[in-house]
């Protein structure tokens, strides 16, 4: 009885938060089933025109086309990222040397910058090799990136050291290490990595919209944006098309979510 | 990179653990003929370079070597596409230090910076240690309540704090109906409250997000560590303070350095929310660069001087927090 | 073991479905590379890419110019990619910095405001279409001076910007006035008939985003003023058009008559909710108007107020429009002639697209058609669209210049600071300033 009182700040502070977190979204749900005119008029009840905003959605935008592409360049973005920067954060951990730390600053480097700065000479270089309109094209720029690397280091500083040494005695190869143990163990954090990298690969959109020159292409940020370019802005259709953007996301981190938040269970057994 | 003795040390339990082993490991890479001749450090040194590679060139490729190319176009000056080396070479540099419009999104950056940054990981540390609590209910629903803003893409959230915060908007109602305030506030059209909506909306979209970092992290602690503070007799507090909150140190940093970055290139929230207004005065650094780029007349070496000293500040705050933070212990 | 095998069953399927999209795609790159030069998009030569925006406006109005132009060229064809001007602009200065011109469609459209600027910065982008056979008389001329550059014409005009002002009739009438006494008067007579609505209705006559020049931007145009002067120097500082608009505009907002809001949609949201009176702006809010379906009937346009004491001052100005620019890649002449036979040369197109889109044609010819004199139900009977090309001709020219968003963004920044109370003269110098250092 007075632990749960003890409690009690924690809960009310979490019920705080999550009305803050949830009713800008609640109000994007609400929306899409309204019309233009009542989102303008900022409703908070659910109305009756979510079919019409859904037809006129389809009818102006190839939804699934967008929704597969999206869904092709973030998934082909996450799995790789995920497996290249896990074997470097781990690399440079693990093997850890004064000349791996001078290269892991370097790297830091790389992400300091706009990326609106680089844009250009990348574009340049996709245009030489013939690469424009290509999903390459899209993914190459996100695989690897020193914030996961950088991740998947911070996350192997408690990595215990004994078990690879075990590990080695026991004769196994330095790549079945990672394979093998290193991977299962480091479930969490590979189930938070997929989780940001698919929600960034998801929402990019400078980019593609630069490379990607073809319509048949268009993710959907790009077709989010399409829907606001007139001179007159369906702003019903436009909140259900910003709710189908943002499911995809949420699946991923409803899915994946177990792996990495499921309490104290105690990751090293 | 700052290392302490500590990790020199480190290194050298390492290769007398190793060299227990050594035999068999010897005995076992020989047997494979992988690196014959090679003592096992050596070996050792080489497979973890051989795991960066392919994460190092890819960088280099896509980032460094636009980078280099941006570092010389920050030299160049002229109309268009036909930019030629200026007169000095710093002549852009030099005129981003007269050009009021550039200091003044440097200073809405840094508010951003030092207000939001600061609140953003306390919160997300709050909440990730109360999550990480056994006995607490409806655990899923708060870590997805909390997590979901982030999945959101900007132009409903940008368009649902515009409304929010609209003169006849819901915040102005609720903050009348408490009595807060007697007239709306119109909190787009000044410069003080258009920083405090772009301050809330990054707190709302990057908390649950920052969360994520810890909940995962809090996760390779060893559950162990904290029983034992408890059968100390420590209170939650004192638990969450000198057990759980060292063990975070590594995330901790990683998070300050991510959000330091991050805020130093906000882009969107200024480009959405606020459009950089009311006269620049919301704007951020990376947004100017955007219109100095793209929307005004092209000024591409000037945009790349801009983005080189973002990337200065950045690099100082960056290695600032290592030293810090980044002690071994 | 188990994640990793796990990783491999996601991994492989989607590395394969890349590699096939990749060398698909790959090839399709390949093609616009080196098919390049002649024909944007390296496609068949009789065929055309055009880049656009807006489903419901001008790439239905381009859909519609492919219908025209196949009837005497069966094999015509359009390749339409929808891109939103901002990316457009993006997109287009991302090429031309690369110089990789080869990715250029063949015709693109262009706000009219950025011609100036992007034909200044990139030539390379354009064709030359002076010579293309098209009678660009044919168009008011204070609409092709946007896409002249140097006495080149580089774009064919595509929809009117025209400024109109709308009004709602029934809250007029609450007030006992009518759309007549809104024609032909000028802003001392516009503040008071203002105030008398306020009193009657308690509503605004006007709204519009705070830290926007769009209106005071008319507002010079209408007297055919600018930020610059013939040579493209700024004049924001001695500028009477300027100093008279500003003061204008701030006693609309001080009298409570020009309500400032903080954004587009909340702008559109005080037109459809019924917040305000009227609006002033290109006649393609129209549109926007029109989504308001209780409003049917209650609304009428007509012409702008003027502003007083100002030399050259008339009740007509424009805001916004697009012209079709030729890209440097194009096949120039399919390009030239499909615009010549289509937007500048056929009635049947304008009468199709206006009464669908609400697209007004900028081409004086089509004003002359029946479809443009019917009377329009939403605007209480009112032939909207005849008059709104009769407006279109009257308008002043301006010079929009290079520098039109360096310009119009200080001078937004200084109207910020002065309806915040800043001394006018002050702060237009500190406009000045900034457009000048932008300048150098």
């Amino acid at each position: 009885m007075t632990k749960s009182i003890a409690r009690l700040p924690g809960y009310i502070f979490l019920t705080i938060f999550a009305i803050f977190s949830l009713f800008p979204l609640y109000f994007m749900a609400v929306s899409a089933t309204n019309t233009s005119k009542d989102v303008l008029a900022s409703r908070l009840i659910p109305g009756g025109n979510l079919i019409n905003n859904f037809k006129a959605l389809t009818a102006a935008q190839d939804l699934g086309s967008a929704l597969w592409y999206s869904a092709l360049y973030a998934v082909g973005i996450t799995v790789l990222a995920l497996i290249i920067c896990s074997i470097a954060g781990y690399g440079f951990e693990i093997f850890h040397s004064k000349g791996k730390d001078f290269l892991m600053s370097i790297l830091l480097l790389a992400m300091m910058i706009p990326f609106a700065a680089i844009m250009i000479p990348l574009f340049q270089m996709f245009a030489k090799f013939s690469m424009v309109n290509s999903a390459w094209a899209v993914i190459l720029p996100a695989i690897s990136t020193p914030f996961l690397i950088m991740l998947f280091r911070q996350s192997s500083r408690n990595f215990p050291h004994e078990i690879i040494e075990a590990a080695r005695i026991d004769g196994l190869g330095e790549l079945s290490i990672f394979t093998r143990i290193y991977m299962p163990t480091m479930k969490a954090t590979y189930a938070a990595a997929a989780v940001i990298t698919f929600m960034t690969a998801w929402n990019n959109f400078l980019w593609p919209k630069v490379i990607l020159i073809k319509n048949e292409y268009q993710t959907m940020p790009m077709l989010v944006s399409n829907l606001s370019a007139g001179y007159v802005t369906d702003f019903g259709v436009l909140m259900l098309a910003v709710l189908i953007a943002s499911l995809p996301a949420m699946i991923v981190f409803l899915a994946l979510q177990r792996s990495f938040a499921e309490g104290m269970t105690g990751a090293i057994k | 990179m700052p290392r302490t003795k500590q990790s020199n040390s480190d290194l050298d339990t390492d290769s007398t653990k190793s060299s227990i082993g050594k035999a068999r490991s010897r005995r076992s890479s020989l047997s494979k003929g992988n690196f014959t001749g090679l003592g096992v450090a050596q070996k050792r040194s080489l497979t973890g370079w051989a795991f960066l590679i392919p994460a190092a060139l890819l960088i280099a490729i896509m980032n460094f070597y636009p980078m280099f190319q941006a570092f010389f176009l920050s030299m160049k000056t002229g109309k268009g596409a036909n930019l030629n080396y200026a007169e000095p070479l710093w002549y852009n540099y030099k005129r981003l230090l007269d050009d009021e419009i550039f200091m003044m999104t440097m200073r809405n950056t840094f508010i951003y910076l030092i207000v939001q940054v600061p609140i953003m990981l306390f919160l997300a540390l709050i909440l990730a240690n109360l999550l990480n609590n056994k006995h607490l209910r409806f655990k899923a629903f708060w870590r997805t309540a909390i997590f979901l803003p982030c999945a959101v893409s900007l132009v409903s959230y940008s368009l649902v704090f515009r409304t929010l915060f609209s003169t006849e908007g819901f915040v102005n109602d609720m903050l009348r109906g408490i009595g807060i305030i007697d007239d709306p506030i119109n909190w787009l059209g000044q410069g003080s409250t258009a920083r405090i909506v772009i301050i809330i909306g990054l707190l709302w979209r990057w908390t649950g997000y920052n969360m994520i970092f810890y909940l995962a992290a809090l996760q390779n602690i060893e559950y162990s560590s904290l029983e034992a503070a408890k059968i100390d007799g420590a209170s939650s507090t004192q638990t969450f303070f000198y057990v759980t909150l060292p063990q975070l140190k590594p995330m901790i940093l990683l998070t300050a350095i991510l959000s330091t970055n991050g805020t130093l290139q906000l882009f969107d929230e200024s480009w959405n929310l606020t459009r950089g207004g009311p006269a620049y005065e919301s704007m951020s650094m990376s947004h100017y660069l955007y219109e100095v780029s793209f929307q005004k007349n092209p000024n591409f070496g000037y945009a790349a001087a801009i983005s080189y000293v973002i990337l200065i500040l950045v690099a100082i705050l960056a290695l600032t927090q290592m030293k810090v933070g980044d002690k071994r212990d | 073991m188990k994640p990793s095998k796990k990783a491999l069953a996601i991994a492989l399927p989607v590395l394969l479905a890349l590699g096939a999209c990749g060398t698909g795609d790959g090839g399709g790159g390949e093609t616009s590379g080196t098919g390049g030069g002649g024909t944007g998009g390296g496609e068949a030569s009789n065929e055309l890419t055009v880049w656009t925006w807006d489903p419901a406006f001008n790439i239905y109005a381009m859909q519609e110019a492919e219908k025209v132009y196949q009837k005497d060229h069966p094999d015509f064809k359009l390749n339409i990619v929808e891109t939103p001007w901002d990316d457009l602009q993006t997109k287009l200065t991302t090429l031309a910095q690369s110089q990789s011109y080869d990715e250029l469609p063949d015709i693109f459209l262009m706000q009219n405001n950025a011609y100036q600027k992007n034909v200044a910065n990139y030539p390379e982008l354009f064709t030359d279409i002076t010579g293309s056979g098209i009678n660009f008389a044919d168009f008011p001329e204070s609409v092709t001076a946007y896409s002249t550059v140097d006495g080149k014409n580089y774009g064919v005009p595509f929809d009117a910007g025209t400024a109109i002002g709308a009004y709602r009739t029934d809250l007029l009438e609450e007030a006992g006035l009518k759309i007549d006494d809104f024609t032909d008067i000028d802003y001392a007579k516009f503040i008071e008939l203002g105030k008398q609505i306020k009193d009657k209705t308690g509503k605004p006559l006007l709204s519009g985003q705070a830290g926007s020049s769009d209106t005071i931007m008319m507002m010079l145009q209408s007297a055919g003023a600018s930020l610059f002067d013939d040579a493209g120097k700024p004049t924001i500082t001695n500028n009477d058009a300027l100093l008279k608009s500003i003061d204008t505009y701030k006693q609309m907002v001080d009298a409570g008559i020009f309500l400032e809001v903080n954004s587009w949609d909340e702008y559109v949201a005080t037109i459809v909710n019924g917040d305000v009176a009227g609006t002033i702006n290109g006649v393609w809010i129209a549109g926007t108007i029109q989504t308001a379906k209780d409003q049917s009937g209650k609304w009428n346009i007509t012409n702008l107020p003027k502003l007083d004491g100002v030399a050259n001052a008339t009740n007509y100005s424009a805001n916004g429009g697009s012209s079709w620019g030729v890209s440097s890649n194009a096949n120039v002449e399919l390009a030239q002639d499909f615009l010549k036979s289509t937007f500048a040369g056929s009635k049947e197109l304008y009468d199709t697209i206006l009464p669908a889109s609400g697209a007004v044609a900028n081409w004086i010819p089509a004003g002359s058609s029946d479809v443009y004199k019917q009377p329009q139900e939403f605007f209480g009977g009112q032939p909207v669209f005849e008059k709104v090309v009769e407006f279109g001709t009257k308008v002043p020219k301006n010079n929009t210049g290079a520098y039109y968003y360096e310009g119009r963004d200080a001078v937004s920044a200084a109207i910020t600071q002065i309806i915040q109370g800043a001394d006018p003269a002050g702060a237009l110098e500190e406009a000045q300033k900034n457009v000048e250092f932008a300048m150098n």
